[in-house]
This record gives C-alpha cells, structure tokens and sequence, in this order.
C-alpha cells in the first residue's frame, strides 16, 4: 500500500495561542476553536507542562495529540501556537514573531510586565493582527493605527466627532 | 522615543483605574486589577491564591449586579474578571454583564465589553443571541470605530442561524471607502463561508471585486475565502490562475508599498497564500501549470536571504513545485533547497527539510538517497521530534532490504517515548511493515 501523502493545502488554521510564564503562568489565551471550559483548562495545563520541560535548543515544534504545536521563548515569556497538522510549521513561528514585534513597537521595548498589567491591548493588537485565527497580510503600521485610533477616542470620548474628523474617519 | 509610545504614552488615561490622571505611566500602578496582581504574585500557595480570587469574585459580582455602577466602573470590572478567567477560575455570572457593556458602553468601554464577549462565550452559547442586536446596531453606526469593532467581533464568534439577519449589513460594508472596513468585512464573510457556505452562496461575485481591490490588505483577505473555495472546487477557478500568477508576480517584484515588507520580504504571507493557491489550480493540470513556472522560478530566486520567513516561503514554493505538473528545471532546483534545508545546523530547518523529503520521496526517491548520512545521523539526534520525523520518512522508503532495520530503530524509539499519540501511531505502522514484509 503506497501512502502517498495527501496534499494538505490547508488554510493556515490556528486552533489557539497561549502565553504563559516560566513558572506555568497563563498571560494571555486566545481560542480559533469552540471548546468547553474543562476541555481548554486541561489542555492549557498539560501542554504547558511539556512545553515548559523541553530544553532549550530542541525543536520548535513538536506534535502533541493531533496538533502541531510552534512555540518559542522569548526572554521569560513562552508564546504557543497550536496549528493544524500538514501546515508550514516555520510561518507560524513568524506569526508568533510579528506579533512579538507589533508588541513591541505598541509598548515600546516590551517586557512581560506590560502584557501582564495591560493583558486587553495585548488582546487587541492580537485580534487586528490574527482575525479568526489567520494571519492578516496588512502592514506594521495599519495593524498599530487601528488600536491607536481607538485609543484616541477614548480620550475625547466628550467630542468623538471631532476626534474622528481630525483623524480623518468621517 | 518612537511617536507610537509617545502619542500612547500621554494619550493613556490610566485605562484601567477609575481616576484618570494624564499621563500616567503604562503600568497603571493604582488600578484595581494592579493591586489584584501584585497580590497574587505575593502569594506563595493556590490555597490561597484560591482564597483571593474568590474574594476578588465576590466583590465583582456584587458591583456588577448593582444598580449603581457605572459603565466606566463595568469596564474596569470586567478587565478583572477576564483576567480570574484567565487564571481558570470561573465567572461565568459576569457574561451578561459584557454584553450589557458592548451594548450600552462608549468607545473603550465597548471594546473591552466585545472582547469580554469574543474571550467568554463560544459559538454555542445562548447568551451568544442576545449579542446579535448589538452588533446589528453597531454595524449601523457612524462612528466608523464601532464599526470596525462590530466586524471584528463577527469574525470571531456569531451564531449561525442570525447571518441572513447581518448579512445584508456586511455585504454593503464590501463597499465602503475606508479599507480597513472594507477588509473586515471580507474577513467575517470568510467566518460565515467557514461556518454556512450555502448562506453566501450568491455574493461570489462580491469576493472578485474585493480580489481586485486596490488596497493590498482587502485582496489579501480575499484570498482566504478564494483558497477554501478553491480546496472544494479547483475546476471552477482555474481561469482565475493568471490573476493569481500576476498577483504574486508583482508581490516578488516588489511593487507593493515598503510597509508590506517583513525583514525586507515583501507580503510573506500573501506570497504564501498564492503558493498554496497555485498548487491547488495546477495539480494534474498540464495547461495551468505552465502559466506559473515562470513565477515560481522567480520565487525561488528571489528568496535569497538568511531569514526564516524566507525559509518558510522557499518550502511552500517547494512543496508547489512538486505537486503540480512537474518541469524539470524547476524540480532541480527544488531539489537543492532541500537538500540546503536537510543539511542545515539549524534544527527547525532540519526538520522542515525532514518533512520535506518525506513529501516528494514517492516522487523522487533518489534525493532521499542522496541525503541518507544525513538521515542515518538524524536518527541519533537527540532531539525526539527529529527522530520521530525520520522515522517517518524511513517508512516511506522501506523496501525489503532495509525493513528489517528500520523496525528495529522503530522499536528502540517506542521504549523511550512517552508519548500516547505517537506510540500508537508507530505501532500502527510497525504493525502495517510486518504485514507486508513478512
């Protein structure tokens, strides 16, 4: 029997991305797929268990149950991806690494810290960035205006319009 | 400082605490939900972290249940009980209450409000209906922030049986002069195809027109859509290649704006997309493949550099390569890369190259002869994951010289693994091995 593989061109579908500490702490979750409580919590915890036992110069990926799981560290913070099997496991580690980056130019030198204390901009950044669980082609700067404009808005939330006017919305 | 920081800097007004003072530093040092994290970093056992957040619990569901809290103070409440989420404790009485905020809060408070939503609630669940007049409302509003919110909310979580009531809204946004709207709303038609495809059966004509739209980032989303229709019906679309071909003709020549370019790659996901694409149309197609060699031969050259998106982009145009209709010089060249990937020090690039071989071995046997040292080395590799890769590719080289070995290293790697799913799977193809080689 000759196993030919399938050509699995799949969309590029994330199932869920996880930020957690080295200590195992969750900073921040994000679910492309519709999963119980119970089931997320006893995912997140065993994966962050194996995760947090591989060593440092091992593989980024692995394969966890039928998942394809693309992780990487960066300073004391573990970033997560989970990815459907045939994908192209070296993008997601890119999507992980633009995020990372569109982070860091919204915080300015970024550090665990600033996600923990503000966790909703990181949310946000995440959703202009990854709609649905698919990476957005759209540049640096559209992805960080969004938020930005918004953030705005908050602050003449007496006069949106005129905010929105200046801005060039309306 | 950059603009961004400085322009987000001063424009903070302490979101996350109830008295704003311009221009306090990001790390909101008074809030609430400040306070709530310093505590439980300061305690040392979960009995007792157990013990906080229930405190914390009980004293938000009290505030939110009041009459007499404002939206502003919802806000704030609700940001902690998302974080107590986030840590697997339950508040599952403050769901209401974030739908409450979507609908009733202003700007920031909206948005925190939708996000409580998309981050609490999941596609089956009732209160999901409640959500579906404010986002209907919202769609409907002149404040194109909101506007944008509603949509991003939609592409995350909505309930099927509601899309012909938002559809018509969504469809008009395709429309709308601002791009960011514009691409929002291709993305949350792609969630309603994902989700209900005969329900958007008749606006495919809509999705050619966001194909040709001049904004890069509206085309881009597009293509989700067109590569989940393409993977159901690749006939119907092939008189789309050129397009196609031109599209990522003109991303590696570099004629999209510099803002699309990643480390100096233009639009890597983009060109990825188009790969993918592009391999769907011209498998076992002659006619078709021909049309794209030529962008495909460019790909490859272009894709110069040390970076590992560029990796990713040359396995992509690998893989391609090898599953339309083959031409040699291409498949050569294909060959190479390979071979670089396989022979790479760095891990992760081992393994892509791993995986790669394993995809064209049934095609071209000879490279994976080429590289067996290599894979002979692989076997030892410390790593499991590698291991486990050349295992596979093994198998699919096992003939009946060889078999008896190959069984064997599989046989040693099964003792040291701990993992179920792999154990299982390796057994299944030991099992399938002694069967044909007996």
């Amino acid at each position: 029997m000759s196993n030919l593989p399938v050509v699995q061109v799949t969309t590029l579908k994330m199932q869920f991305m996880l930020l957690f500490s080295r200590q195992g702490k969750l900073r921040l979750q994000k679910w492309y797929v519709p999963l119980s409580d119970k089931e997320r919590k006893k995912i997140s915890r065993d994966l962050v268990q194996t995760i947090l036992a591989r060593k440092p110069k091992m593989c980024s990926f692995l394969e966890w149950r039928d998942l394809k799981i693309v992780y990487k560290r960066y300073a004391s913070l573990y970033f997560c991806c989970a990815v459907e099997d045939q994908d192209n496991e070296l993008i997601t580690l890119e999507i992980i690494h633009r995020y990372v980056e569109l982070l860091d130019k919204y915080f300015g030198s970024v550090c665990e810290l600033d996600i923990i204390f503000n966790f909703e901009k990181a949310y946000f950044i995440l959703d202009e960035f990854l709609l649905g669980g698919e990476a957005q082609e759209t540049s640096k700067k559209n992805v960080l205006k969004a938020i930005e404009q918004a953030d705005l808005l908050q602050e003449e939330a007496e006069a949106p319009r005129s905010v929105l006017e200046e801005i060039g919305l309306t | 400082m950059s603009d961004v920081v400085e322009k987000t800097l001063t424009a903070l007004p302490s979101l996350l605490s109830l008295d704003s003072q311009p221009g306090s530093t990001k790390l909101s040092s008074t809030s609430k939900l400040g306070t709530l994290i310093r505590g439980i970093t300061e305690l040392t056992s979960k009995h007792e972290e157990e013990k906080l957040i229930q405190r914390e619990l009980t004293s938000i569901k009290e505030q939110v249940s009041s009459p007499n809290t404002s939206m502003r103070q919802m806000k704030e409440l609700m940001v902690r009980a998302i974080y107590c989420e986030m840590l697997g404790y339950e508040a599952s009485f403050s769901y209401i209450h974030a739908i409450k905020l979507a609908q009733q809060g202003t700007a920031l408070e909206k948005r925190v409000g939708y996000l409580a939503v998309s981050l609490f609630l999941n596609e089956s669940h009732e209160l999901l209906l409640l959500l579906v007049n404010t986002v209907l409302k919202d769609l409907q509003s002149t404040n194109l922030i909101e506007v944008c919110m509603a949509l991003t909310v939609v592409s995350q979580i909505f309930p099927k049986d509601m899309i012909p009531a938002i559809l018509p809204l969504v469809e008009e946004k395709l429309n709308h002069p601002k791009e960011i709207i514009r691409r929002k709303a291709v993305l949350a038609l792609y969630k309603f195809y994902l989700i209900a495809p005969n329900q958007v059966q008749h606006i495919h004509n809509k999705f050619r027109k966001a194909l040709c739209d001049k904004d890069p980032g509206v085309m881009t989303a597009s293509l989700h859509i067109y590569l989940q229709m393409i993977q159901e019906n690749p006939e119907g679309y092939k008189d789309l290649t050129t397009s196609f071909v031109t599209i990522l003709k003109q991303v590696v020549g570099g004629k999209l704006p510099m803002d699309f370019n990643y480390h100096s790659v233009p639009a890597p996901w983009l060109q990825i997309q188009l790969l993918r694409i592009l391999s769907l149309l011209g498998k076992n197609d002659q006619s078709t493949s021909e049309i794209m060699y030529e962008v495909l031969d460019e790909s490859l050259r272009r894709a110069e550099m040390n970076h590992n998106i560029t990796y990713a982009i040359l396995y992509e145009c690998v893989k391609c390569i090898y599953t339309i209709h083959p031409k040699s010089e291409l498949l050569e060249k294909a060959a190479k890369c390979i071979g670089n990937f396989v022979l790479s020090p760095k891990i992760n690039l081992k393994y892509l190259g791993l995986k790669a071989l394993t995809y064209v071995v049934q095609q071209d046997p000879k490279l994976a002869l080429q590289h067996q040292m290599t894979i002979i080395e692989c076997l030892d590799h410390p790593d499991l994951i590698i291991k486990r890769e050349t295992l596979e590719l093994l198998f699919r080289i096992t003939n009946a010289q060889n078999v008896t070995v190959i069984v064997e290293k599989m046989l040693e790697f099964l003792r040291i693994n701990k993992d179920d799913y792999t154990t299982i799977d390796l057994v299944g193809k030991v099992a399938e091995l002694a069967e044909k080689y007996p």
